[in-house]
């Protein structure tokens, strides 16, 4: 999710709208302390956030009630392959991720209950009035809430196991491009604008931790896929010519997008009371993502039932390294770097996804009192490498539909986030 | 909630905060990267375009201000002054504001229902297009208000050959400024008798040309059917010989003997356009078949004059755009009635065509050598555009007619879209050839098709 969600979500529509987007999604945006710390968490178990990065660490985490918001700031630039129109930037928009977990359990129990709501991202991008991609993508928003509810039981003090039930509670997508038919006598081309709300869907996640010894812990974590789906979503057109109206007569669409599913690895070392050392290791299923396909209802839409576009996704690796220092008992410092492989394959980079491999920096603050309250911010930077593709590219990928040229984007993400330990 | 105090050792990562924010506000920047235009070494100043109608910037059955805006010359000469060698000024034989519409162009209009190209004419008032004509007659079609400017840089004569351009082909015998309209009207009246366009393209010294000639000396036989009017001495396939000559003439005067550098097209395959394929044999069959189950076929006329032969059409024979109002009134239903010669380009015709376009272009491409200047494979580009299309930033462009944007509503020339692309193929073989790098254009920003 995370900066990659977010782009992600621009791109593949609902894409972003699941929690188990990105590659990056280890990082997620849940959890501010994770945040800071690289998008570590799969062997940790620091707070309430556990639920989301490894369900069986809940069992070790304290209880306590946490919500947190970011402010995720994209900055997209993009020149075309061959024209000499220059650089093409995003009317930049910032978004607002939120994140809130509850977990109950005795003290010093064996188990833990806890729920959790979480906006992986919530995407918005648009592109520059009349840019090249403009048949491609103009403009994208997607919004999603998931929620979960969580279990976790230690069967000794050194393993746990955990499961959650995660559910897409919300989901919404505002998706536009131009069609290139332009009346007699207008200056601009057709437009289409389609719009939908996501089906919920379920899926789970599953964990188990490690714990040899207070200086070390051990987690995996298993994320289920999600086919995130939208049925009857609205198809708005405008500046079709009368003559060409016969080709634009649908009225709704149906699509799906598929989402991966994520396998987590993770160590946390204690050297000593002040410091913890997080390692983290993703595999993203984005293989699953082979194409995004429309189907429309109430007639057709440029003469077509239907639409297909390839994604052909690989799946992605992620490498996180994160610390946290205990400054006082109160006060808390903590850093981190990833570097997130690219899931979408040269030739095939489309506007609403400019993927690429990116490598992330983040750092963060902790400040507790009362052995109870506590503020947590984080600022996360993600610096993509520049992505090129060329029309011959996309000739023999077959990926006309997106256009040819250089991406390079870099996010930033400031956060706060307030908890109280029960 | 009292008021927070960081101890000193926040102060770090605070202003980690600050920077990080302040590195969020920044866009990444690209420029650097994009090759700078440069002409590298060659000399746009005065850029000269040789050629017929598709260099005029002819589109949708007429040359008009802004078909000829949108020509691809006049694309070539806004990218190349993008490299600071080029043409301050690249001037084109517009018509007078208050007769913008030239020679008049067809427009995409409902009729009866259903969409259908209309040529301008007195029954539906031209269209009401401000058009250019005299209300004079020349053998080649309505006359034209004269251009009375300074000589243009776009030479593009619609209509024009390589035969018609040199004189002496011809023995003199058909001085092509009385004849055709868009020739005539940039000559003196002096002048209009005698002065060929091999002369006329002489006048001028180009620092950069490119040239792009010969279609006419096939397609003006193969978009007749075929049939050559005895009252033409151009409707004919050129003869390889004549050709050679005054194709080496053409060069060899643009390039001052190969001393001037440019660029030279070649022939595409006409029978790739859409006036060949958007009336099809199969099309015609089944709307027969519809309204008379027993009907066999599509009747048509070939053979000669003399000895015309009526059969049915077979898939391997072509049929023109301009047929359709003919075959929509019962034309080729019965051997009575077969569709006539001049609309039938038949298999055998077809292959003459191909033969003569092939033995054209390997001459175009010898005196390409001759002169040192790179050949622009038109044949292949559009053939490749009328097979899979050329997509230009997103958007398939094909050589369907109409939605395929890529043609004008003529079936034979480009749309402005059309040019754009054919202007970036131009610039693709300038920049391989001599090493430019000069900024190709974004397609999507000229029109295609206009539907009503």
């Amino acid at each position: 999710m995370q900066a990659k969600s977010i782009l992600l979500t621009g791109g593949a529509l609902l894409a972003a709208t699941s929690g188990a987007l990105a590659s990056g999604f280890q990082v997620g945006l849940t959890g501010a302390k994770n945040v800071g710390m690289g998008g570590t968490g799969t062997g940790l178990y620091l707070d309430q956030a556990s639920q989301f990065f490894n369900p069986g660490a809940f069992a070790f985490a304290p209880t306590g009630f946490q919500v947190g918001g970011n402010m995720a700031i994209p900055r997209i630039s993009f020149r075309p392959g061959d024209a000499d129109s220059g650089q093409r930037t995003l009317q930049n928009t910032n978004v607002f991720p939120f994140s809130g977990f509850v977990g109950f359990g005795p003290k010093e129990g064996k188990w833990r209950l806890g729920a959790g709501v979480y906006t992986p991202f919530g995407s918005e991008l648009h592109y520059q009035q009349g840019w090249e991609g403009r048949y491609a993508l103009t403009d994208i928003n997607l919004r999603s809430v998931f929620g979960q509810v969580t279990a976790a039981y230690a069967i000794t003090p050194q393993f746990s196991i955990g499961a959650g039930v995660t559910t897409l509670l919300y989901g919404d997508v505002d998706l536009q491009r131009d069609i290139p038919v332009q009346a007699q006598g207008s200056t601009s081309p057709a437009h289409a604008q389609l719009t939908g709300k996501a089906d919920h869907k379920v899926g789970y996640n599953l964990g188990v931790m490690f714990k040899p010894s207070e200086k070390l812990s051990v987690g995996l974590s298993y994320r289920s896929a999600v086919d995130a789906h939208v049925s009857g979503g609205d198809i708005a057109l405008t500046g079709i010519p009368a003559s060409a109206a016969g080709s634009f007569t649908a009225k709704s669409f149906d699509v799906t997008l598929p989402l991966p599913d994520v396998y987590s690895f993770g160590i946390g070392v204690r050297p000593n009371d002040k410091l913890t050392l997080a390692f983290d290791a993703n595999l993203v299923g984005w293989s699953r993502y082979q194409s995004l396909d429309f189907t429309y209802s109430g007639g057709v839409l440029g003469g077509n039932a239907s639409s297909s576009s390839k994604r052909q996704y690989q799946d992605a690796l992620a490498f996180r390294v994160g610390a946290q220092y205990k400054v006082t008992d109160g006060f808390s410092l903590r850093a981190g770097t990833f570097y997130d492989m690219a899931c979408v394959r040269d030739g095939f980079v489309t506007p609403e996804t400019p993927d690429a491999d990116r490598i992330g920096f983040t750092a963060g603050i902790g400040y507790e009192f009362a052995q109870r309250f506590g503020i947590d911010a984080s600022f996360l930077f993600e610096d993509f490498m520049k992505r090129s593709q060329s029309q011959d590219d996309l000739i023999s990928n077959g990926t006309t539909d997106r256009v040819a040229g250089t991406y390079k984007t870099t996010i930033a993400v400031p956060g706060v986030q307030l908890y109280v330990k029960f | 909630m009292t008021t927070l105090s960081f101890p000193k050792t926040a102060r770090p990562a605070l202003a980690l905060l600050g920077l990080g924010l302040g590195v969020a506000g920044c866009q990444p920047k690209l420029d650097a990267a994009n090759p700078s235009p440069s002409a590298n070494g060659l000399d746009f100043t005065s850029y000269v375009a040789v050629g017929n109608s598709l260099t005029s910037g002819y589109t949708d059955g007429g040359l008009y201000n802004e078909g000829q805006a949108t020509s691809y010359p006049a694309i070539l000469a806004q990218q190349f002054a993008k490299t600071g060698k080029g043409p301050a000024n690249f001037v084109q034989p517009a018509f007078s504001s208050t007769k913008k519409d030239g020679s008049g162009y067809i427009k995409l209009q409902v009729v009866n229902g259903a969409l259908a190209p209309v040529v301008p004419s007195a029954a539906n008032n031209y269209l009401s297009e401000q058009l250019a004509v005299t209300g004079n007659a020349l053998p080649g079609g309505p006359q034209l208000e004269a251009y009375s400017g300074n000589q243009p840089d776009n030479l593009g004569v619609p209509g024009i050959s390589v035969l018609s351009s040199v004189s002496s082909l011809t023995g003199g015998l058909a001085p092509y400024g009385l004849i055709n309209p868009f020739y005539e009207r940039l000559l003196t009246p002096a002048e209009k008798p005698t002065k060929d366009y091999v002369t006329y393209i002489g006048q001028k010294s180009a620092t950069f040309f490119t040239c792009w000639m010969g279609n006419n000396d096939v397609l003006a036989y193969a978009t007749a059917g075929g049939v050559v009017q005895p009252t033409n001495p151009f409707g004919d396939l050129t003869d390889t010989t004549r050709f050679g000559i005054g194709y080496r003439a053409i060069v060899g005067t643009i390039s001052k003997g190969g001393t001037v550098k440019g660029a030279v097209a070649n022939i595409p395959n006409v029978t790739s356009v859409p006036y060949f394929n958007t009336v099809t044999v199969a099309a015609v069959a089944a709307a027969f078949k519809a309204a008379n189950a027993a009907s066999p076929g599509v009747f048509i006329q070939t053979g000669t004059a003399a000895a015309p032969v009526v059969r049915l059409a077979t898939s391997a024979d072509l049929l023109t755009l301009t047929a359709q109002p003919l075959v929509a009134a019962g034309a080729g239903s019965l051997p009575s009635n077969p569709v006539p010669n001049q609309y039938v380009l038949d298999a055998t015709e077809i292959a003459s065509v191909t033969a003569r376009t092939t033995q054209l272009n390997n001459i175009i491409a010898k005196t390409a050598q001759r002169f040192k200047v790179p050949v622009v494979d038109a044949n292949s580009f559009l053939t490749r555009l009328a097979n899979s299309g050329i997509a230009t930033n997103a958007v398939n462009n094909t050589a369907t007619f109409a939605s395929g944007n890529a043609f004008g509503l003529d079936g034979v020339h480009p749309s402005p879209r059309g040019y754009a692309i054919i202007a970036n193929e131009w610039i693709r073989v300038i920049n391989n050839y001599y090493g430019s790098t000069v900024p190709q254009v974004d397609p999507n920003l000229y029109r295609g098709v206009l539907l009503p």
